[in-house]
């Protein structure tokens, strides 16, 4: 099978026990495993983070109303 | 950082599967040298286009793409790969995905993570509505390829989801054999077209 993924590094992660239901509960909703939703976390973190750092706000806009609230974001 | 693997093109002319590279990680010099034989060839292409009277409406939906802006926009961001195909030292095809933050919009797989492929294009000189015989054949089908085979390792089971360009359209839809969900009116219309696991097995199977 073609490889398309680079090699990667193992950490070991503390959490609360609220923190890890949460991730237990993504994991099941998303169907992937917990590193995974943790990897989609750090990706889409760093890009908001990257974005509100030249000036950008993060908006929710919701679907039917089109009623949009902004995101805080620490 | 960018990592290359052996893959096939067949070149047309003889009919051959020929080697080529899969660029996982397309830096700045890729791309530039890419743009610098792509542009002067496609402008030419479309000078003559105009000159023999082809409609506009058959000319390269994708020809104002600008890959050096895509790059520079999204090379600092881990949820973006750039993937790129070369063979006799030029780029065959670029495609550019989205790792992070996109759903499936299929009943069967809602809400489940898929990656997105945001851009892939073939060269010009490898696209049947630019030249009468292109170069390689199976550029986008080894592209779309590479996005199930991330989609796989991503645990996202094969799910690919794009938006379409109309002259796409159908080969996204009879030929990868992936679920066209209709126009989308929150991106200029453009059709939406996704691959389910099942769809995605199938896809491999058959390349």
């Amino acid at each position: 099978m073609l490889q398309v993924t680079p090699s990667r590094k193992t950490m070991t992660l503390n959490l609360t026990e609220a923190e890890m239901k949460a991730l237990e509960e993504l994991s099941a909703t998303k169907d992937i495993s917990k590193t995974a939703v943790l990897r989609q976390a750090l990706r889409l973190y760093q890009m908001v983070e990257a974005r509100i750092a030249r000036g950008e706000k993060l908006f929710f806009e919701h679907d039917a109303t089109k009623q949009k609230a902004e995101l805080m974001v620490l | 950082m960018s990592e290359r693997t052996q893959v096939y093109l067949k070149e047309r002319e003889t009919g051959q599967l020929v080697e080529a590279t899969l660029i996982d990680g397309v830096t700045r010099d890729d791309v530039e040298k890419a743009e610098s034989a792509w542009r002067p060839f496609l402008e030419q292409q479309l000078k003559r286009m105009q000159a023999e009277g082809v409609p506009k409406s058959r000319w390269p939906q994708h020809r104002h793409w600008d890959w050096r802006e895509k790059q520079e926009s999204t090379e600092l961001y881990l949820a973006y790969r750039m993937f790129g195909i070369e063979s006799s030292s030029q780029m065959q095809g670029l495609m550019l995905v989205l790792t992070a933050g996109k759903h499936a919009r299929i009943e069967s797989q809602r809400g489940r993570p898929l990656v997105y492929i945001h851009f892939l294009a073939a060269a010009p000189w490898n696209l049947a509505s630019v030249v009468d015989e292109p170069r390689y054949t199976l550029v986008g089908s080894v592209l779309l390829a590479t996005a199930i085979h991330l989609s796989l390792e991503e645990e996202f089971q094969g799910r690919v989801g794009l938006h379409s360009l109309p002259q796409a359209d159908s080969w996204y839809r009879d030929a990868c054999g992936m679920t066209d969900l209709g126009p989308d009116a929150s991106v200029q219309n453009l059709r939406y077209f996704e691959m389910t696991p099942k769809q995605a097995s199938e896809y491999l199977k058959e390349r």
